[in-house]
């Protein structure tokens, strides 16, 4: 091994500092930003919302000139006012879904390590176990349970994400908690309150971040998946899922309304992947 | 190694018998009943009918019912296609499902790995952008985009494959094995390069090179096994997924697979078929999970002796 | 710089770097962590490299294997038996690897094949490169095992490495790596892992064997304990260079250059036990970098001169002995 070289800085900054020196990861970066922006502003400069009908313009064709840029469905709906309502909707879940579901597995993860013992024991059954369930039959059951809609799903996504991040959490947790400095700060003297929030703490952030970030376009894919099934998200209310399942219904006669939102989806799954790994390299250089 | 697979085994009939257990109250306690859509039905055809099916009884007695059934092997009488029994409507879209979800791995497992391997030994090299560019695609447009868009230019455009069904032999699953493999290609070859470049810097892999055994030998020998354990680790749980996966492919190409029957039957809250379904991907996941185990087992001592 | 100092009996030898350098490739430029190092060693002599962590003193083993990272480069001369190992192309040095030449690693808990066992790791290399017949080659290995006095040698052959202590991994890279009778085995801080008490039993079988098939040993160390126990001859490595080589006994008891006797000072002694205090060498190892033309010991120097700023040549020193340091008149 070629020994580091480099002058001594903080992690944080060097971590930094190598994120942005990919390049593919910065561009997603303000890709997603630009989408993120278009989607929840973008509706704005419409007189009309994504559920009002024009019916002298029904299934208008693709005109970037006219009041319906890029046209209306077969009940008058502007095409790209209805695909950025259902943006938010995807994107708000995703976002939040991963947020919610990291720091429930974080919390149990780290619980569940620390504490070690019976208790530990007990959790890690109750995840290995949960891990044996297929995970889409899974969502589907629960969004079942919780009645359908925006809130199930979201319910059913997270109950059903936040295993993997609870189980990196827990090996990390174990593994520092019998490293030589948390030895060192115990013989130390510090308590074990402050041990878990001056070494444990700061150590897993970078793991939780770097699996956070593939949770995010996981649970965009789940929401999109049971809305596309008809199981998720239902019409009226628009999501890029639903919106592509009607487009695919369509597809012989005009592509145009799977391709909207098809491609906006995979180009915020590109970005959200690159990010991941830039994320990744960022702050474990060994992986590559 | 039998202490070893006896409890793998043991763990696996728990997670099954929770897997029952949680399926069925969820059934029971979602909101909406099988039959709850006949709105005209008189109460007293309802009361038949839930008669029929047992849903007039205590919820234990119900419970008791189907794990008792469950044990003799019988899943029961579909609530939505009156005259089959869960049975028979497995055993009719299965087939279909194991079709697809075989091929589908065999292409995903042997394309994968061979484009890892290939992106691995020969890193920056032609091959290793292809695999790369591949990766990027299959992990991030999900399967019901890509479907319809081959569907949308190999049948429609080019008339060349079905758009769907199941009644052209080889040619209606063209399609449906490339769109469900692709993905799986692309973790499989991402998995398989990465963990070959870890395993190529291990300690041990050095000691091996310096006995001057050569590079085909310390390839196959001490640098493989290292790097398909994890590629492993992730086939078992993606066999069963596999056949998860195709709950979308069968929707998109219009397959009588079980997995279409499951998205139907959780539409139409048809309980026992729903249950039944579950059970089945449940089984297929348990069993593949043990046969990871083992196959790690046999490969790593360490596993096997469980340290 | 041609060769810096003219060597006594340059063809009797088994060994004879050259100006051997290794260079790392990396984003910023180059960094030079061996930097021209001319040594020889003789049939059946123990040489032993020491230095601190940092001094480049593995990476020169690992040149001589042609094990180096992807982006490290070795230049100059490596002659083992007049064959120079740097230039050698990749078959060719297979050859050699493993069966003249073998090499044990600083890490005995990571530097087994986890999938394999014992026996088959050991018998590996006699089947490639002496062609002997698979059993036969589990014998010689649980036979050399038995040597190393692993106890019940045949089922430990049978077994993997996991199910040994570090100790007892060591002693199985030590059987692997004379199994082949080398003629040169290339030590990498064999022992620096095992405590104490192992490390000297894993020495004495180390030298032991290695008399008993005529091997020379080049040990890499950073303990000075060690060289006095097993070493016939000391170069004493910093900063990649050497600064002072001779005679282990006349080494240890009179080294010349500030660092050698400040590496000396440091090494704990058993008649020294009412020594307070341990001393330290000021400052922290000089790691890499940009080759200055300085002294690379200069900056933690006591006995610093104006002349430090050039780096001073290895010239001979006394009998049989070698040393780059200004100070040398006045010594």
């Amino acid at each position: 091994m070629a020994p580091d070289l480099a002058a001594p800085r903080s992690t944080l900054s060097l971590q930094a500092a190598r994120f942005a020196g990919n390049r593919l990861a910065v561009v997603s970066v303000y890709v997603l930003l630009a989408i993120v922006a278009l989607c929840f502003l973008g509706p704005y400069a419409f007189p009309f919302t994504g559920q009002d009908a024009d019916f002298d313009n029904i299934s208008a064709p693709m005109n970037l000139w006219s009041a319906h840029p890029f046209g209306t469905d077969d009940y008058g709906r502007d095409l790209l006012v209805r695909v950025l309502e259902g943006g938010q909707v995807s994107l708000a879940i995703g976002f939040l879904g991963a947020l919610t579901a990291g720091v429930i597995g974080v919390l149990y993860g780290a619980m569940s390590g620390f504490v070690g013992g019976r208790t530990d024991s007990l959790l890690m059954r109750t995840v290995e176990v949960l891990y044996g369930f297929p995970y889409v039959i899974l969502v589907i059951l629960l969004s079942l349970l919780f009645g359908g809609g925006t809130v199930a799903l979201f319910v059913a996504i997270v109950f059903t994400l936040w295993l993997t991040p609870a189980v990196i959490v827990r090996a990390q947790a174990q593994s520092l908690a019998r490293r030589e400095f948390v030895e060192a700060a115990r013989a130390g003297g510090m308590t074990g309150w402050q041990i878990v929030v001056q070494h444990i703490v700061p150590n897993t952030v970078s793991l939780v971040i770097v699996y956070g970030s593939l949770l995010v376009p996981e649970v965009i894919l789940s929401e999109s998946f049971l809305s596309f099934l008809g199981i998720g998200i239902k019409e009226p209310q628009a999501s890029w899922g639903n919106l592509i399942q009607s487009g695919t219904a369509q597809m012989d006669t005009d592509l145009r309304l799977l391709l909207l939102p098809g491609g906006l989806l995979a180009l915020v799954l590109f970005c959200l992947n690159f990010i991941a790994d830039g994320l990744r390299d960022a702050f474990d250089p060994n992986e590559r | 190694m039998i202490p070893f697979v006896a409890k793998r085994l043991w763990n696996g009939l728990l997670t099954l018998a929770a897997l029952a257990s949680l399926t069925f109250f969820i059934m029971r306690l979602a909101p909406g009943g099988p039959f709850s859509r006949n709105r005209k039905i008189s109460p007293e055809v309802q009361a038949n009918i839930e008669a029929a099916f047992h849903l007039d009884e205590p919820v234990v007695r119900q419970f008791a019912r189907y794990i008792w059934g469950l044990m003799r092997g019988d899943l029961g009488p579909s609530t939505r296609f009156r005259d089959y029994s869960v049975n028979d409507l497995i055993a009719s879209g299965l087939p279909t499902s194991l079709t697809i979800g075989f091929w589908a791995i065999l292409v995903a497992g042997l394309v994968g790995i061979a484009l890892g391997l290939a992106g691995a030994l020969r890193r920056n090299g032609w091959t290793d952008y292809a695999a790369g560019t591949i990766g990027v695609i299959g992990i991030a447009i999900p399967i019901f985009i890509i479907g319809p868009l081959m569907q949308a230019y190999f049948s429609v455009y080019l008339g060349w494959l079905p758009v769907g069904g199941w009644n052209e032999g080889w040619r209606s699953l063209v399609l449906p094995v490339l769109v469900l493999a692709l993905p799986n290609i692309a973790y499989i070859s991402r998995l398989t390069r990465s963990s070959l470049i870890e395993s190529q810097r291990e300690n041990h892999v050095r000691t091996a090179r310096a006995k001057g055994i050569g590079p085909t030998r310390v390839l196959w020998g001490h640098v493989m096994t290292g790097a398909l354990l994890p590629v492993i680790a992730y086939l078992g749980p993606a066999c069963a997924a596999l056949i998860t996966g195709s709950i979308l492919i069968e929707t998109v190409f219009a397959l009588p697979g079980i997995g279409r029957f499951f998205v139907d039957a959780a539409l139409n809250r048809d309980y026992p078929l729903v249950m039944g379904i579950t059970l089945v991907y449940g089984g297929f996941l348990i069993v593949f999970n043990i046969l990871t185990d083992l196959v790690r087992g046999w490969l790593d001592p360490r596993v096997r002796h469980g340290t | 710089m041609a060769c810096e100092t003219p060597l006594t009996q340059m063809n009797a030898n088994l060994l004879s770097l050259r100006d051997l350098s290794v260079h790392f490739a990396h984003r910023g430029g180059q960094t030079t962590v061996v930097d021209r190092v001319s040594l020889d060693l003789a049939a059946g002599q123990v040489l032993g490299i020491v230095g601190e962590s940092g001094s480049g003193k593995s990476q020169l083993l690992f040149s001589l294997m042609g094990l180096l990272a992807g982006n490290g480069r070795a230049s100059g001369r490596a002659l083992f038996e007049g064959v120079d190992l740097l230039s050698l192309p990749p078959k060719a040095l297979d050859r050699l690897r493993g069966a003249s030449l073998s090499m044990i690693f600083q890490d005995p808990m990571t530097s087994l094949n986890p999938y394999t066992r014992i026996g088959d790791q050991l018998a590996e290399g006699l089947i490639h490169h002496q062609a002997v017949p698979r059993a036969q080659a589990l014998a010689e290995a649980v036979r050399m095992l038995d040597r190393v006095r692993i106890p019940d040698a045949a089922r430990a052959a049978r077994r993997y490495p996991h199910e040994f202590s570090g100790g007892m991994r060591q002693r199985v890279m030590i059987a692997m790596a004379l199994l082949v009778k080398p003629k040169l085995l290339l030590a990498d801080e064999p022992t620096t892992a095992l405590d104490v008490t192992i490390q000297a039993q894993v020495l004495d079988l180390m030298s032991e064997i290695a008399s008993e098939t005529g091997t020379a040993i080049l040990f890499v160390t950073h303990d000075l304990g060690v060289v006095a126990r097993i070493c016939d001859r000391v170069a004493v490595l910093y900063g990649g260079r050497i600064m002072e080589d001779g005679p282990a006994e006349t080494m240890l008891t009179s080294p010349a250059h500030p660092y050698a006797r400040g590496l000396l000072a440091t090494t704990p002694r058993m008649d020294d036990a009412l020594t307070p205090r341990l001393p330290t060498i000021a400052g922290t190892p000089r790691s890499g970098g940009a080759m200055l033309p300085s002294c690379p010991f200069a900056p933690r120097c006591g006995a610093r001169l104006p002349a430090c700023d050039t780096m001073p040549p290895l010239r001979p020193f006394g009998p049989e002995r070698r040393l780059a340091c200004h100070l040398q008149g006045e010594t």
